[in-house]
């Protein structure tokens, strides 16, 4: 164990050195939170421009879209599910929120609504097969990656575009001097971590992922609380969607977030959720996110080519999982 | 051959400073059955598993065929010619018998499976254990007697030279254990080095050439000979010539015949659980009661029902008639919420399948279902969890008190007292607590506190236990009285001075082997 948790469990008062020594074991944690700090130094010596106030609100609101899904999906993962299906239930619901904007002239909250229970509804048909059909999360996300984005084709063959002063506010207005989609973002990351730390089904989400049957026995909702963070999942899916939609002011039915829902469960992976479920934190998933953001973007500004980048975050995954199954031997 | 098959010399092994083994003999001639017998936790299966290679023993040698080891690897072990048949068995279940029987040492022809040649060696195979399946047939569809058979002759397929069969009758029906004893007798006279580790005095007497009897890690009763009586073997497993009475004086006995003199008792008390009538998958129809501040046993062998009868209670699994009341009020429980929503909880034997969080902090593995009670308008009340875990793990004496130490890091003693301590902290309203094997994998002295603890739940706070235990001496130390659990059915029941190591044994032996009661309930 670290040495941080050797020190005494009650004190009335923190010390500055037990709280230097927390911060520390938050770190042994957290061997990201390095790299990620050396990654940018790495990108602001080479480009001279990468910690740029403009450069720096791009990643944060291409980071956005990619929290804001991966929270909730990290839950999922925790409690010992998955779900594979976001990259074309963002689209779907990408395509509702323009529809409803652009063709049906509604206001901009009925579009966002719209989407939002689209994806309720792709969630909750995926957590009413994994959770109480009991069957795998893997192959039914997976068949609903494919089916959801046959459904948004044949929905809406042609491309939506343009949907109005009043829907591109939902990604290009500026709240507090920062862009609505960070401060939805960071809601939903506070959100979750409230969640986990302070609510009863928080520690439900870890007993389910641990152990199943012991959580069965000790008479937890084994299936209604993971149900719930599938819909959850599907709604932050389709409010992703909305806001990309919102910002791009077009939306293609064939490609929008394809690939989104590899990229998200990277991230989540990278902040140290394990796939096995029962550990992870929402600390992990903002670094998760935070250095697939800043990588993408460092790497665009050397002008890398994109199949270089693809490589460099298939391999930072798996370095990742290499360093998180090596790591405590080597410090030990 | 003169040499014996097996020769085991002063085989020490501890784990984390309880000494599961501590010096222990044992020689097998080739030709030869030898009986191990003693109770839950006196070093049988550890023995076993130093000699499959599961772990090394600390100290010792084992000798096989001439060869002498120090330690062992699984593989070590089965090239030495060591086959040991568990008790949960080791046959993949969606194979064929032949494909099992050869499984890791296939048949092979142009660098594919040579099925035909397999088939037919498996065939000899099956007939020198006179099984009646064939070398086809898939052993997922097998009885469970076939079943031991094939992983027999797989034993043989390796040319196994030492035979170790760890209880193999326990999931047998009555016509199975008898043709498994007649096995075992072909493969003795075949010249296996046979260990028959059991529980049942009948078999020893049976099968056995020689018999050892382990106690605490050590050797408690050798002799070669089948010239020992049951009452010297009893008193081997048990410890001491004469049993100790129970001291406590039993509460309300509850026995249809008995209820009239139970006015005699000093203090009559309120039925707190009333089984009536009670089926379930494999058991019944079966009648319990426990009163308020009572500790019940329900003592059995393995695959007596014990467990189902408590995990039905519990809504683990589904009751096909009868009815369970807690106090006045009936209770039927689809699921264990349900029990638990009517005052019932249980704590499970397997403690790592259905107990523990390993992953989760000892104050999350305490307090899981006690987190929403005491919660405020969906808030954790963190104040008041921290509170109540400091308390329980005062009173369960829980080492280390670490609240955010991950319950992997305790031993089994402590870990038992967590998942425990999910049911009897101050936040939470327990009227029966269901214990199966309650000090599982659990160290002596934990063993003790866990007594305590689960006594004083009774006394001070009026629960009704009923837990069930395949070791007597569990039985004697914890219980008020006992009711004797054999074949689904409740066959006797023993209380007050009656309650003894030695009644228990001879107990279940007799439910065993007749159908006859043991006891007719207090005198």
């Amino acid at each position: 164990m670290t040495t941080a948790t050797t020190a005494p469990a009650r004190r009335p008062t923190p010390s500055p050195r037990a709280l230097a020594r927390g911060g520390l074991s938050t770190l042994r944690r957290h061997p990201l939170f390095v790299v990620l700090a050396l990654m940018v130094l790495v990108f602001q010596l080479a480009t001279g421009s990468f910690l740029d106030p403009g450069n720096l609100r791009g990643i944060a609101t291409d980071a956005a879209t990619l929290a804001i899904v991966a929270v909730p999906l990290a839950l999922l993962v925790i409690s010992g599910y998955l779900d594979l299906s976001v990259g074309s239930t963002l689209a779907l619901g990408g395509l509702v929120a323009g529809w409803l904007a652009g063709q049906q002239h509604q206001s901009p909250a009925v579009a966002v609504l719209g989407a939002l229970a689209v994806g309720a509804t792709v969630g909750a048909v995926n957590g009413i097969l994994c959770c109480y059909l009991g069957l795998s999360a893997f192959i039914v996300t997976l068949g609903m990656l494919t089916a959801v984005r046959g459904v948004a084709q044949q929905l809406f063959p042609l491309p939506l575009s343009s949907f109005g002063s009043g829907f591109a506010w939902l990604g290009g207005s500026r709240i507090a001097g920062i862009d609505a989609p960070v401060v939805i973002a960071a809601l939903v990351l506070v959100a979750g971590a409230l969640f986990l730390a302070l609510t009863p089904s928080g520690r439900h989400v870890f007993a389910i992922g641990v152990n199943r049957e012991a959580a069965y026995l000790s008479g937890i909702h084994i299936r209604r609380t993971p149900f719930a963070l599938f819909v959850v999942t599907g709604v932050a899916a389709a409010l992703a969607g909305a806001i990309k939609a919102s910002v791009l002011d077009s939306v293609v039915a064939g490609t929008s977030g394809a690939g989104f829902e590899l990229t998200v469960l990277t991230a989540v992976l990278l902040g140290g959720v394990a796939l096995t479920g029962g550990s992870g934190s929402i600390l992990g998933v903002l670094l998760g996110v935070l250095f697939l953001g800043c990588l993408q973007n460092g790497l665009t500004l050397l002008s890398v080519p994109t199949f270089w980048q693809q490589m460099a975050q298939g391999t930072a995954l798996v370095a990742g999982a290499a360093l998180a199954y090596f790591g405590p031997r080597l410090t030990r | 051959m003169t040499d014996p098959n097996l020769r085991i010399r002063g085989l020490a092994k501890s784990f984390g400073g309880v000494r599961a083994l501590d010096g222990v003999d044992l020689t097998v001639p080739a030709g030869q059955v030898h009986a191990l017998l003693g109770h839950n936790g006196a070093g049988k299966s550890t023995l076993i598993k130093c000699l499959g290679g599961a772990f090394p023993p600390d100290a010792g040698t084992i000798e096989v065929g001439g060869r002498s080891h120090t330690r062992l690897s699984p593989r070590e072990s089965i090239a030495a010619g060591v086959a040991i048949i568990f008790q949960t068995l080791s046959v993949v279940d969606s194979l064929t018998v032949a494909e099992n029987i050869f499984l890791g040492q296939e048949w092979t022809r142009y660098a594919t499976v040579h099925r035909r040649a397999q088939e037919e060696l498996a065939a000899g195979l099956l007939e020198r254990v006179a099984a009646s399946c064939s070398p086809r047939d898939r052993v997922g569809e097998l009885p469970m007697g076939q079943r031991q058979l094939v992983e027999i002759a797989k034993a043989l397929s390796r040319s196994a030279s030492v035979l170790v069969l760890d209880e193999p009758t326990a999931a047998l029906s009555g016509a199975e254990s008898d043709a498994l004893a007649e096995r075992v007798e072909d493969l003795r006279t075949q010249g296996l080095a046979i260990v028959y580790v059991t529980h049942l005095l009948a078999e020893v007497e049976r099968l056995a050439d020689a018999v050892t009897v382990l106690r605490d890690g050590r050797v408690a009763h050798h002799s070669r000979v089948a010239g020992h009586t049951r009452r010297e073997l009893v008193e081997a497993i048990v410890g001491r010539p004469e049993p100790l009475p129970h001291g406590l004086p039993a509460g309300a006995s509850a026995t249809e015949q008995t209820a009239a003199s139970a006015s005699a008792d000093a203090v009559p008390r309120a039925p707190r659980l009333t089984v009536h009538g009670f089926r379930g998958p494999g058991f019944g129809p079966v009648e319990i009661e426990v009163a308020e501040g009572e500790i019940v046993g329900l003592y059995g062998l393995i695959g007596s029902g014990r467990t189902r009868i408590l995990e039905t209670l519990f809504g683990r699994r589904r009751a096909s008639g009868g009815t369970v009341r807690v106090g006045e009020r009936a209770v039927t429980a689809a699921r264990p919420s349900d029990a638990l929503a009517a005052g019932i909880a249980l704590v499970p034997a397997d403690r790592r399948r259905q107990g523990l969080f390993p992953l989760l902090s000892a104050q999350d593995n305490a307090l899981l279902p006690t987190i929403r009670p005491l919660a405020r308008r969906g808030v954790r009340a963190l104040f008041a969890e921290r509170r109540v875990f400091d308390t329980l793990s005062r009173a369960v004496g829980l080492r280390p008190a670490r609240p955010r130490l991950s319950a992997a890091a305790f031993s089994g003693g402590n870990q038992q007292k967590l998942v425990l301590g999910r049911w009897i902290n101050e936040a939470r309203r327990v009227d029966v607590l269901l214990l199966d094997e309650p000090t599982q994998g659990v160290d002596v002295g934990a063993r003790q506190e866990i007594y305590e603890v689960v006594s004083s739940l009774a006394s001070q706070r009026g629960t009704a236990v009923l837990f069930a235990s395949s070791d007597p001496e569990e039985v004697v130390a914890l219980a008020h009285r006992c009711l004797i659990v054999s074949q689904g059915r409740i066959t006797g029941e023993l209380s007050g001075a009656q309650l003894t190591e030695a009644a228990l044994l001879s107990a279940v032996h007799e439910a065993y082997g007749t159908t006859t009661m043991y006891s007719e309930g207090a005198a």
